[in-house]
Formats: C-alpha cells, sequence, structure tokens
C-alpha cells in the first residue's frame, strides 16, 4: 500500500550554496538596475497553454539583470512566472443562491517552490489579499449580467515569485510584516501587476465577455544612490526617482510603491494598490499635482506598456483561431480582441 | 469731527494721486511722456549696462531700456537678466523648426511649454477631439455645462527682453504691468538672498502670458493695462479642477518622464487632433520565451515552430475538438430552469384538458397532451372511468333472483335477533363453529337464550344490554330470492333508527312474543307503533311471526287468539288482510322457521313456515326509470383505496361507475369510483339495491347521513316547509315536531292543520282549520323546518314529538 502521507520539506529557504571560483575574484555586486528608469521589463506572455480551461495564459517576465553566470549567492534571476486558467462561465451549483450576474472568483496561490522561503499548501493571508485584488481588478472588465446564473473561477498560480530587495525591512514604509515570507513587501506588487495582465488575457481567451482589457503596472520612488558601489548609508541625501516596474531586488531603498490596473481603452482604472512614503518627490514646483497623483501616473506609463505585450499577444492567438477556423480566410487581425 | 465733514473737506484728487491703480488707468499716456528724471535715469542705466556687456554681446537698445524700466534702473539685475537672456536664443531658432519630429528632446523648460502652445495654435479646435474620450450619452456633468474655447492666438513671441522688432513696446507694457504687480506680491514672498533668480524666473512667467496680453491689446486699449494678465487668464478654459475626468493621457514614452509632471495636453487638444503624436509607436516590451517558457511554447525564433506556434501543436496534441467540447460548453443546450419551466407549462395546459376530457365521457379522441399526462403517473390513481353501460338492460340480462328487504319489527325481547340468528343458522349463512362461540361467550355472562341473538348483534353495548340498538343488516339468499334482513331496535327509545331501516324495507316482519303476558304488553307498546310506523313508511305485506310458541306448548287457542287481536289492528291500520300472514314459531329452537317444528304438539299447524312466506312475498315493483335518489346511511372510509365511500339503499334510478352525482343539501359533485352492491364489487346498480359508493371529487365534510344523492340532470330540491298528508297517532297541535325520513332527521314545527280529511276518500272533512287533529284521522298539516332538507313529493316522512311517534305522513 502506498503511503500517502505528504511529507513537507523545510520551510526556510533552500538555496543552493554557490561556491567562488577563487578567493581571488572580486566580490559581486548587488544587482543593480541596467534599465533607464522609464523602461519596463520584457514580457512574454502567451494564451492558451492549459487546453483543459475554457481559457488560460501563462507570463513571465526576462530577468532584469544580465544573465551571466554569477559566482555568489544569486539574486539577480529574481523573474515572474504565472500561470492563470479561467474555467468557465459554467452554470452555477444548485447550492448556490441565485445570482443575475457572472460570479467572479480569482484565487492566487504560491507554488511552494515560488520564493526562496517555501510556501505551504494553504493559502495564506498574502494570497488571499492578491486574489481579492485580482478580483476587484477584474471586476470591474466582465459584462457579468450577460451571464446570469453562472460562475467563472479565476486561478493564477504562481510559479516564481519576486524576490523582496534587501532593503525592504530598511524602507519599513510598507509595514505588511507578517514575516510568513519575504514576499510580503514591495514584490508582492509586481506580482499582481503581473496577476492582473494574465488574468486579463486569460479571460480574452475565454472568450467571456469584457468592456476593455486591463494591464497592470508599477511605478516605485526609489532613493537613488550616489554611486552604485556604496551602501545605502550615503543615500539620505541622494535624490529620489521614479522608475517604473521596478525590481525589488535592484534597488536598495524602495520608498514607495503604486500597482495599477488599467484599461487603457476606457482610460479606467480598476485596482490601486499604493505602499510607502511619497514624501518629496522631484517634481514641478507650483504644479497641482499630489506626489501620489505623479506616482499614479507613471504607474500608468507602466501599464500601458504592459498593454502592448497584451494586444500582441491576443492578436497572435485571435490570428491563429482565425486560421484554424477557416484556412482559407486571409489572417487579418481585424477581430482582434481588445485593440482599440 | 464728524466723518462727514472729514468727506466733505477730502480733496479727492489727493486722495485719488495716492491710489496705485490711478497711474495706471491713464498709464498708456505717461509712457509716452516720461519725466526728464526718468529719461535721464534711463539713459544713465543705458550706458552702464553697455559697457559692462561689452561689444560682444548683441542686445538692443529698447531691450536694455525695457530691462531697465523693469528693475527700476537696477543696472545689475538688468545686466544679470540680458545674459541670462543671451544664452538660449541660440538654440531656440532650429527647435521651431523641427520641433514636430524632436519634441522628445526637450526637457521641461520655456521652449517646451512654447511648442506645445504653439502647436495647439496651429490646429483648428474640433468638437470631436473634445468629447474623445467621452462614452456616448455619458459625457461627465462637469463637462457639459459651458465649452469655453480658447481663441487661435496668433504665434508668440519669444522672452520680453528679445529685440523683436515692433513688439518691445506693448510688450514693455505688458511687462510693466504685470511686474509692479508681481513685484508687490514678490517683496512678500521672495527671500532675498534668491532675488536675482526670481526675478528671471518671473519675468519668463511673465513671458508666457504675452500672446494673449497682445491679443487684447490689438482688440483695443481698453483691454490693455493692468487687467491684461487677469483676461487672459479668464479666457483660458480652467481645467485643473476637472482634469481627471477628462485626461487624455499622451502615451509617449519620454515625454513626461523624469520629471514627475507628466506634460499636460493643451486644453484644447486631443489625440485625435494630433496624428503625428499618434504615429510615434511606443517599444513594445516582448520578451522572448524564457529557457522554462520554452519547454512549454517552444522557441518562437525557430523558424519551423514560428509558423505554426507551439501553442498549438500542444493544444491540438490534446482531444479538446471532440468529447471534451461538447462537455467544455454547458449552455450548448437548454437551461435546466427552461426545462422545468417548459414542464410546468405544458402540465397546466394537461389539467385544463383533463378536465373537459372528463365532461365529455365519449371523446375517444386524445389530442398530444392529453396522450402525454396519461403516460405520466398521477399519484390519484386511474381515474374513474365509465364504462357506459345501459343499466337497465344489464339489469334485466342479469335478473336471476328476486331481491326483497325486510325489515323485522316487534317489540322488545320479543325474539327479533334470535329468530333472524335461527333463520341465518339454519340457512348456513353462519356456520356452526360461531354460534357455537357466541354460545359459550352468552353462557359466560349468564344470556345462554342470547347466542343466536348475537348473530345480527355485533357490538359491545348491543351485546351487553341484550338489546338491538342499530339496524343490523344481513343477506341471506333462498333458491328462489335473495334477502336482505333489516334487523330493527325494538326498544322504543330507538324508533329513530327503526324508522330508518323501514325506509328500506320492501315487506316486513312482525315478531311476536307469545308468552303468556309478553303480547299483552307488546301490543300496548312497540309492537303496535311500528306496525303503524312501516306501514306509514309504505311497507304494505307484513309477516306475523309468532314467536316462543314452544312456551306456551304450542297451544293453538294462543295463536288464535293473537291472530285476531293482532288481524284486527292490523287491518285498522291500513293493512289489507291479504297481505298479512301468521306463521307460529320458535326462534329459539327453530321451530317452522326453516324447516317444520318436530315437537307433535305444533303438528296442529300445516300451513307455509316462515321461510316459505318469506319466499312467497312478490316482488316490488322497483322504480328503476324513475331518477336517482339514494339516501345515504352511513358515511366511511372504505380502506385504504377507497378514502371516501358511503353506504345506502338506492331508492329510485339507477347508477354506474364513473357518474357524477351531486349531494344535497350541500349541492357538492362527485364521482363515483366504484360500487359495491352487497358486498360485491359491481359496475351499476338499480333502484331496490343496498349499495356502498366509492367516491373521489368529494369532501368528507360534505356528506351526512341522511344526505339525498342524485344526478345533476335531476336535482332533488331543498325545501323549508312542505305540506303533508299525515296519519295522526296521538293529538296534534300547532307544534315542535321532528321530521324524519329515513335516515334523516330535521327539527320543524307544524304551523299550520290546513284540513282533516277523510280516511277513506281523501275528502275535505270536518272543519277547515281545525285546532286539534284527533289521533287516528287523517290530516293535512304544514310543516316549517328549521333548515332545507331534500325532501321530494311522494316522500313518505314520520313526525315525532317527545319520544313519541306522532304522525306519519305523505309530502304533497
Amino acid at each position: 500500500m502506498a503511503d500517502r502521507r505528504r511529507i513537507n520539506p523545510p520551510s526556510g529557504p533552500t538555496i543552493t550554496p554557490i561556491f567562488l571560483a577563487s578567493p581571488s575574484d572580486p566580490p559581486t555586486q548587488p544587482p543593480h538596475r541596467t534599465r533607464p528608469p522609464h523602461e519596463i521589463r520584457k514580457i512574454f506572455l502567451k494564451t492558451g497553454l492549459t487546453p483543459s480551461a475554457s481559457g488560460s495564459a501563462y507570463l513571465e517576465l526576462e530577468p532584469s539583470s544580465s544573465p551571466k553566470p554569477t559566482t555568489c549567492v544569486d539574486r539577480s534571476t529574481s523573474a515572474l512566472k504565472l500561470t492563470c486558467t479561467v474555467h468557465g462561465p459554467r452554470p452555477l451549483p444548485r447550492s448556490v443562491p441565485f445570482s443575475p450576474h457572472l460570479l467572479l472568483t480569482a484565487h492566487v496561490k504560491f507554488a511552494p517552490f515560488a520564493s526562496k522561503h517555501r510556501r505551504g499548501y494553504v493559502r495564506d493571508t498574502s494570497e488571499r489579499d492578491l486574489s481579492v485584488h485580482v478580483e476587484t481588478a477584474l471586476r470591474g472588465l466582465l459584462i457579468s449580467e450577460r451571464w446570469p446564473k453562472s460562475g467563472v473561477d479565476v486561478v493564477i498560480t504562481i510559479l516564481e515569485a519576486e524576490d523582496d530587495g534587501p532593503a525592504f525591512t530598511e524602507g519599513g514604509s510598507g509595514g505588511a510584516g507578517d514575516g510568513a515570507g519575504g514576499l510580503s513587501g514591495w514584490g508582492m506588487m509586481s506580482v499582481l501587476s503581473g496577476c492582473m495582465t494574465v488574468a486579463s488575457a486569460a479571460i480574452a481567451d475565454a472568450g467571456i465577455d469584457c468592456s476593455d482589457l486591463v494591464s497592470g503596472g508599477v511605478a516605485a520612488v526609489v532613493r537613488q544612490p550616489s554611486f552604485p558601489h556604496t551602501q545605502t548609508g550615503a543615500s539620505k541625501a541622494s535624490p529620489k526617482e521614479i522608475v517604473l516596474d521596478p525590481c525589488p531586488s535592484e534597488h536598495a531603498d524602495i520608498l514607495a510603491v503604486c500597482v495599477v490596473g488599467y484599461l487603457r481603452s476606457r482610460d479606467q482604472i480598476t485596482e490601486i494598490w499604493t505602499r510607502g512614503d511619497m514624501e518629496g518627490l522631484p517634481g514641478e514646483e507650483g504644479s497641482e499635482q499630489s506626489n501620489f497623483e505623479v506616482l499614479l501616473d507613471q504607474a500608468v506609463e507602466a501599464a500601458v506598456s504592459s498593454r502592448l505585450v497584451l494586444d500582441a499577444a491576443l492578436k497572435e492567438a485571435t490570428e491563429y483561431k482565425l486560421q484554424k477556423m477557416a484556412p482559407a480566410l486571409p489572417s487579418s487581425g481585424e477581430k482582434v480582441k481588445g485593440s482599440d | 469731527m464728524s466723518r462727514h465733514k472729514l468727506v466733505k473737506t477730502m480733496n479727492l484728487d489727493d486722495e485719488l494721486d495716492d491710489f496705485d491703480g490711478a497711474d495706471f488707468d491713464d498709464g498708456y499716456d505717461e509712457s509716452e511722456a516720461l519725466t526728464a528724471d526718468d529719461k535721464a535715469r534711463l539713459e544713465n542705466g543705458v550706458r552702464e549696462v553697455h559697457s559692462i556687456l561689452g561689444p560682444s554681446v548683441n542686445v538692443s537698445e529698447k531691450s536694455i531700456e525695457d530691462s531697465l524700466w523693469h528693475y527700476y534702473y537696477d543696472v545689475d539685475k538688468t545686466v544679470n537678466y540680458l545674459l541670462q537672456q543671451q544664452a538660449p536664443t541660440v538654440p531656440v531658432i532650429p527647435l521651431e523648426d523641427n520641433q514636430a519630429s524632436s519634441r522628445a528632446q526637450f526637457k521641461h523648460s520655456t521652449s517646451s511649454l512654447f511648442c506645445g502652445m504653439e502647436r495647439c495654435c496651429d490646429v483648428p479646435f474640433s468638437l470631436q477631439g473634445f468629447f474623445a474620450d467621452a462614452t456616448w450619452r455619458h459625457v461627465p456633468p462637469e463637462r457639459q455645462g459651458e465649452i469655453l474655447i480658447e481663441p487661435l492666438y496668433p504665434r508668440g513671441g519669444l522672452c520680453g527682453g528679445s529685440p523683436g522688432a515692433g513688439e518691445a513696446k506693448i510688450s514693455k507694457l505688458a511687462a510693466l504691468a504685470a511686474a509692479r504687480k508681481k513685484k508687490e506680491n514678490e517683496k512678500h514672498t521672495c527671500a532675498e538672498s534668491h532675488e536675482s533668480n526670481a526675478s528671471v524666473a518671473m519675468l519668463e512667467k511673465l513671458d508666457t502670458r504675452t500672446p494673449s496680453a497682445e491679443a487684447s491689446d490689438l482688440k483695443g486699449p481698453a483691454n490693455s493695462g493692468p487687467d491684461t494678465q487677469s483676461v487672459a487668464s479668464q479666457s483660458r478654459p480652467t481645467r485643473h479642477g476637472l482634469r481627471y475626468p477628462s485626461k487624455r493621457r499622451d502615451y509617449s514614452p519620454a515625454g513626461s518622464f523624469g520629471k514627475g509632471t507628466p506634460k499636460e495636453a493643451p486644453p484644447h487638444a486631443s489625440e485625435s487632433e494630433n496624428p503625428a503624436k499618434e504615429a510615434t509607436p511606443r517599444s513594445n516590451p516582448t520578451a522572448a520565451p524564457s529557457v522554462f517558457a520554452k519547454t512549454m511554447f517552444g522557441d518562437a525564433q525557430d523558424p519551423i515552430l514560428s509558423v505554426m506556434p507551439p501553442i498549438q501543436s500542444l493544444a491540438l496534441s490534446f482531444p479538446r475538438s471532440s468529447g471534451a467540447k461538447a462537455k467544455s460548453d454547458p449552455f450548448a443546450g437548454p437551461s435546466p430552469d427552461d426545462v422545468v419551466a417548459k414542464a410546468q407549462s405544458s402540465s397546466k395546459g394537461v389539467k385544463a384538458a383533463k378536465k373537459a376530457a372528463q365532461s365529455a365521457k365519449d371523446d375517444k379522441a386524445t389530442n398530444d397532451i392529453t396522450a402525454n399526462i396519461e403516460a405520466v403517473a398521477i399519484d390519484e390513481g386511474p381515474k374513474p372511468r365509465s364504462k357506459n353501460l345501459d343499466v337497465l338492460a344489464e339489469f334485466e340480462k342479469s335478473r336471476a333472483k328476486n331481491a326483497a328487504n325486510f325489515i323485522v319489527i316487534g317489540h322488545v325481547d320479543a325474539g327479533k335477533s334470535t329468530l333472524m340468528g335461527r333463520l341465518l343458522y339454519d340457512l348456513k349463512v353462519v356456520d356452526q363453529r360461531t354460534v357455537d362461540r357466541y354460545r359459550k361467550e352468552a353462557e359466560k355472562i349468564g344470556k345462554s337464550s342470547f347466542a343466536l341473538a348475537w348473530v345480527l348483534d355485533q357490538g359491545t353495548e348491543e351485546r351487553k344490554r341484550g338489546v338491538t340498538i342499530d339496524i343490523a343488516m344481513n343477506k341471506f339468499e333462498t333458491s328462489k330470492t335473495s334477502f336482505t334482513i333489516l334487523d330493527a331496535p325494538g326498544h322504543r327509545d330507538f324508533i329513530p333508527n327503526m324508522i330508518a331501516g323501514a325506509s328500506q324495507a320492501d315487506f316486513a316482519v312482525l315478531v311476536i312474543d307469545a308468552g303468556t303476558g309478553n303480547f299483552e304488553s307488546g301490543l300496548k307498546g312497540q309492537t303496535k307503533e311500528h306496525a303503524l310506523l312501516v306501514r306509514s313508511m309504505g311497507v304494505q305485506r307484513i309477516v306475523i311471526a309468532v314467536n316462543k310458541l314452544d312456551t306456551v306448548q304450542w297451544s293453538k287457542d294462543r295463536f288464535d287468539e293473537i291472530q285476531q287481536q293482532v288481524g284486527a289492528f292490523l287491518t285498522a291500520a291500513g293493512f289489507q288482510s291479504r297481505n298479512v300472514a301468521f306463521v307460529p314459531c320458535s326462534g329459539l329452537n327453530g321451530d317452522n322457521i326453516v324447516k317444520r317444528a318436530e315437537d307433535a304438539r305444533a303438528s296442529w299447524y300445516t300451513g307455509p313456515i316462515l321461510i316459505e312466506q318469506l319466499e312467497a312475498s312478490e316482488p316490488t315493483n322497483r322504480s328503476l326509470d324513475k331518477p336517482l335518489r339514494l339516501t345515504i346511511a352511513d358515511v366511511f372510509r372504505g380502506g385504504v383505496q377507497n378514502p371516501l365511500s358511503i353506504s345506502g339503499r338506492l331508492d329510485s334510478g339507477c347508477l354506474q361507475v364513473g357518474d357524477r352525482i351531486v349531494t344535497m343539501p350541500a349541492k357538492e359533485t362527485a364521482v363515483i369510483r366504484g360500487i359495491e352492491v352487497d358486498l360485491e364489487p359491481a359496475d351499476w346498480a338499480v333502484a331496490g339495491q343496498n349499495v356502498v359508493l366509492h367516491l373521489t371529487d368529494i369532501e368528507q365534510q360534505y356528506l351526512k347521513p341522511g344526505d339525498v344523492i342524485c344526478l345533476p340532470s335531476a336535482l332533488i330540491q331543498n325545501v323549508t316547509a312542505m305540506t303533508v298528508k299525515i296519519l295522526a297517532f296521538d293529538h296534534l297541535t300547532p307544534m315542535h315536531v321532528e321530521v324524519h325520513r329515513g335516515r334523516l332527521q330535521v327539527a320543524g314545527r307544524i304551523t299550520q292543520l290546513v284540513a282533516v280529511l277523510d280516511k277513506v276518500t281523501g275528502a275535505m272533512a270536518g272543519k277547515k282549520k281545525p285546532r286539534l287533529v284527533q289521533p287516528g284521522s287523517v290530516a293535512r298539516v304544514v310543516v316549517q323546518l328549521d333548515s332545507a332538507v331534500p325532501l321530494e313529493a311522494p316522500g313518505k316522512v314520520i313526525l315525532r314529538a317527545g319520544g313519541q311517534t306522532v304522525a306519519a305522513g305523505l309530502l304533497e
């Protein structure tokens, strides 16, 4: 008889030790941002990953740092990998009371190996929090009154999560601190942004009626180190800067992060999540915009950029579907969903 | 002292001179004519500035003068300003040429601001563009009100200090006005250390207003002056508060980045107006798949896979198209709710159709709906369906034996029940074992002689008291006739039950106790009353069983005596002598009942014995062709299958299974589901039979003993008043009586004594309206009933009062 017990691995971080080739090697630098501040990381997005689901999508962010092999404990390979499956719309079970709208349920789950701090099988608070955020972002998207007595389940699995930077505890303004994993900090914001984008792609793949596509964007206020090699001690005097799509491991000092779910065609925001201290941003004096608005605008900028990827991925998928439906039909992008 | 005086003495001109604004009211004229002092200082300053700047810097006299004027002849500040002004003039010229293409290079500076300004002036305003971001019919309320469209201003000039030909004078004035006002504000706000820089910035800001100021000046001098700035700011729609709803973002990647404030599009500019801006593509940050993703999707760079994307090859390898597809589309068929609703609607139609089908019995043609519903099993069970028999013809065919009901009457303890028990016992209707058991039980309580009576007296109360209380019914057959015994109670307390039984009887068996003294007491008691009652109820033939003759040693004298007395009485009661027969018998021993008496002392009797007398009774003519009348004798639950049943004797007419009947006085309809005739299931029944009807489609509350069942086609009427021809047994006055008709009992009163009639002819005799009706006389009376009951002529009724039968009568 098979042993059905589930044996949990150690709950602590499991990082393979990598040994220095020789003691003479120069100590590796912590990763730093090489992109321009207004550039987001490149996104890979594909739909139709899971054949058994009504709609599915896969999203990954390329590792921001150069993929050259490092010799130290490797922090630079932090990249986001998400899969999303959409089941439905399907009839509600009998036990559920009548609903005149499409009932949306979002489940976000980290794979146990998603972050360096190992995750449990039961959803923890941060996962439930993300689920609520994703659900909010998607609810403004769906035309739910077209599907009475139906439900749709959006299941997002995070295969690889963004790691938090070393400065998270130091920054401290986030104050989430549930302490279970290192990811309750700034990295969650990037994960949420990716979740929104991938869920939107999967919903479009499932063919559920939407008013637009939602794309996630993140912007952060970071303290620019005066020179990258020194530690953060001197950073008090250094100017603050807004960067799009921050990779937490690349920034020593993240002060505030804003993530939005943005409908570009409608110019609407379905989800905002902001944390941190936004004081003293480099802005135009006399401007009536608050610091928050400035940061929000930049997050929207990031969302607009990721929307381009979303459009391209859906266009590709739609073209293929058209091809499959009518091989004689010349594939044209007329039916591309969401692109305005 | 007083304020009035102060006002009176006030020098208005002086006061106005003090007022700062007074200078500006006529400042235009003043600028033309500067005072000599001013001119001198101006010239002085220009010279100084020239010397400081040197020949290398190309600055016109006019600009120096303007600057000096502005800075109140402060040479240092003027020089500072002019030098700063000189520097940017160099790049401004090329920027203007190719500003559309190289807009991205502009950082936030005055020049870039100018760029936006110029561009918006070039493009005409369009309402379509203005509402581009508003959805149809959902224009935000704040934008519905006033639309202030900025007029197309001419191109703005350069900074105030530049040597624009002809513009200097105007700009100087505008600068003067604005600067003065600014200066005053500046005094409070600006710190001393930043003074020079602030001044420069101030001038720059001033210059941004220049176009509007120029426009104002062109329109006329009235608009010029210190108000110019405010006019200019008003003429521009103030949209800062409303910015968010209408904000249309400019998605140029670098245009607004870095400095924090994204460049606000000019108020009346929108994307549709700027095709060039739209066209600038944003770099698509699509990445190549990682190694991990390649394992799932393949390499997009691979030329083979890129022709057919790997994801599709993956998808095609799964059986997604056929079986899973149907399952994955749960909305393909009708929803469960739709199915239910459809079924409900169809069943509603069926119910209506079902009723219609019932009313039209012969309707063999069933449409689809009825066919459907018959296929569907309904918990009610099969509907009673009429076989549409010709009942009378069936009755003629089946007529094998005569049927007769007879009622056994007599005084209490005359031995009625024992006589009938003996009859049944001798006819083997009751087996030996049962009678033995009764005998044993009767001996136990010391009433061994009652054993045979217990065959009919089933109730415990009856057995305990040794008297019959209610009508007991039993059935036996001879070779010629089938009989139903109605064993009536002899006790006077139970006369109503006896009346109920008598109404069902074709003939009567009067049992007389021949014992010494018993006959006499009986004749005074219920023997007489019963005989009168059954005669009143229409019984014409009567058999007198002189019982218990064994107790008087079969004395013929005793028998003759009884025969003579009773015969006389019965003749007086209205029985014809040929319909009266006497049989000497002994119920306890069974002599002369089914078999002749073996006792030698009884040999003197050679006439017919009891059973022969019963068989000799002529079959009564059944009123088959009359409308159906059935008086309910009992209402009961006939078993699990038949929750509601009634029993009674069919007075007239006939019925069959499936008939719809009406019960009166409730006027409720019911359907006959089954018929039992003499405890056997039957399809029909005719008058004269005692039947049990199993009913459906009716509630029990509408059925009571005494109610009359009839057909809807021939309803019996409910009456509250009736005229009755009665035979009085007692003195009758207008009084309260109880009216009995079979099981029916209703209270009423005699309201009117109409007339006393002749017994034989029925003609009026005596007074018309007598006060009293003597016993034995025939009279016509009017009876008012307390409640409406189904009665019709010629019905026979009994009137009782105070526990005595006072009259019997016939409805008229």
